[in-house]
């Protein structure tokens, strides 16, 4: 049985900086459009892949953590109901409120937002942003994988770097 | 899965706790975030029931700091130990890089050790992994407590495989660090087997790179670096969330997303020889050439004409 770690596994997705910069553009004009504070795309693992906007009081590292298990345990609730997942997924706050929206099969983007736009706007616009976004996976996913290389002296530097962090 | 972002040039590694309930996984966490330097780690978070059992997961970010211009991070996280709570076990587990098992030494707990070993296991090969093929460290915990199983006993009934494994008392602090050392240096050695440039042929050439602007690879570029750590969040305390205990289970999604910068495209014979043989380079000098025996032709012509020899016109 083929799951769906395999197809994914199988279907490794590869961004060039080109195609990121084409994401980031993407990011702040929905950004612009909707009013919005912030917006991260972050993977299904709970990885940030890109951020745009005022990310400067946000922990970006436990928000994209948080968002991948808030995704995956709805998307649960989701399958409970007959659904294969709940694509828009919002929360509201006093003050500030997240929206987060499923990117094609692999990416959530977070939107942050506060009072000074409003769900619908922020809704409205974040169709288009995705489906924009998802323009460019398909195209990055018909291309073939290249390998990616990490500086040859990454095995070196990493003992020192551990042997360092871990000293008592 | 491991995200290498070329773009932002971070390497991005998930570590798994998993062992029973009580086995000391959550404190693990805790002693890294009190003993870790200050500015290397961010909070830790924990999604926990009112009694203070992990509900969902405990989530502590750690910013190893520069390794070979690359920025690397390990996020980390425990597993709810409760036979109750495996299918968020099993969400937290998908996209594991590298996994401690916290077994508790204490006599009277090994069923429990290896039913939570089995469901590791299962999980695992759920998600198409086997369990001698990821990186795994094994923690016996609990080494203070007066009646606990020797060293061999644990070994025999857990480590089949023979993984590293380590003694610690948790609650003190001792053995959490080695634990983590050596499981963080499994994971970084298995991804330079995997995506690690050879000394020899560290620049990659990208066929279908669509701009002809060079970005250097960071193979190309990247210094090997002392070891610095990153300052990143600063630690502010332990953020633990209390939630009413109920059942939040969540199936797993693997995703692999790697972001890397446009391969540098070295002016070497191979590369040229690469570019004067593209089909449409060819169609163009054919095109090029055709216009020139045209263009030939009519001027002999003119001229002939205004010698007399021919006449163009009658």
């Amino acid at each position: 049985m083929v799951t769906d770690s395999d197809r994914l596994r199988d279907q490794r997705l590869v961004f060039y900086r080109e195609d990121l910069d084409q994401i980031d553009q993407v990011l702040v004009e929905f950004l612009e459009l909707s009013g919005s504070k912030c917006n991260l795309l972050i993977d299904k693992e709970g990885h940030m892949v890109t951020c745009c906007g005022d990310t400067k009081s946000i922990d970006q590292q436990t928000i994209s953590a948080l968002v991948a298990g808030s995704y995956a345990a709805t998307r649960e609730m989701a399958k409970l109901l007959g659904e294969d997942e709940f694509s828009v997924l919002f929360h509201q706050g006093k003050r500030d409120s997240i929206q987060l929206s499923v990117v094609g099969d692999r990416t959530i983007m977070a939107t942050v937002f506060d009072n000074q736009t409003t769900v619908g706007m922020v809704r409205l616009y974040s169709k288009s942003a995705c489906e924009n976004m998802e323009k460019i996976f398909e195209e990055i996913g018909t291309r073939p994988a290249n390998k990616a290389t990490l500086d040859a002296e990454f095995g070196d530097s990493a003992r020192g770097a551990l042997d360092f962090f871990f000293s008592e | 899965m491991v995200q290498i972002n070329f773009a932002l040039k971070e390497v991005n590694c998930k570590i798994v706790y998993y062992g029973p309930g009580l086995s000391g996984k959550t404190t693990n966490l805790e002693v890294v975030h009190q003993k870790a330097p200050g500015n290397s780690v961010g909070d830790l978070t924990s999604i926990a029931t009112e009694g203070d059992r992990t509900l969902f997961f405990d989530f502590l970010p750690l910013n190893l700091g520069q390794v070979a211009g690359m920025k690397t991070k390990f996020q980390i996280y425990t597993v709810p130990g409760q036979v109750y709570y495996n299918s968020t076990r099993k969400l937290v587990l998908q996209g594991a890089d590298g996994v401690v098992f916290v077994a508790d030494s204490k006599r009277g707990k090994m069923d429990e050790n290896i039913e939570s070993l089995g469901n590791l296991q299962e999980n695992l090969k759920e998600h198409g992994i086997d369990l001698s093929s990821i990186p795994i460290v094994l923690q016996y915990n609990k080494r203070d407590l007066a009646d606990v199983y020797s060293v061999e006993e644990l070994e025999e009934a857990l480590n089949s495989w023979e993984a590293p494994h380590f003694e610690a008392v948790a609650r003190d602090g001792q053995g959490v660090f080695p634990t983590l050392k050596r499981l963080a240096g499994m994971v970084l050695e298995s991804l330079n087997d995997q995506h690690g440039a050879k000394r020899s042929s560290s620049i990659s050439i990208s066929r279908d790179s669509r701009t002809d602007t060079a970005h250097s690879s960071s193979a190309a570029t990247s210094m090997a670096s002392p070891a610095t750590p990153v300052a990143a969040s600063e630690r502010t305390g332990t953020a633990r969330v209390s939630l009413t205990a109920g059942a939040s289970t969540a199936t797993a999604t693997r995703v692999r997303t790697m972001v890397q910068e446009v391969p540098a495209r070295p002016v070497t014979a191979s590369s040229r020889l690469t570019i004067s043989t593209s089909p449409r380079r060819r169609k163009r000098r054919a095109g090029l050439l055709l216009g020139f025996l045209f263009a030939t032709a009519i001027t002999a012509t003119v001229l002939l004409h205004l010698a007399g020899v021919i006449r163009i016109l009658p």
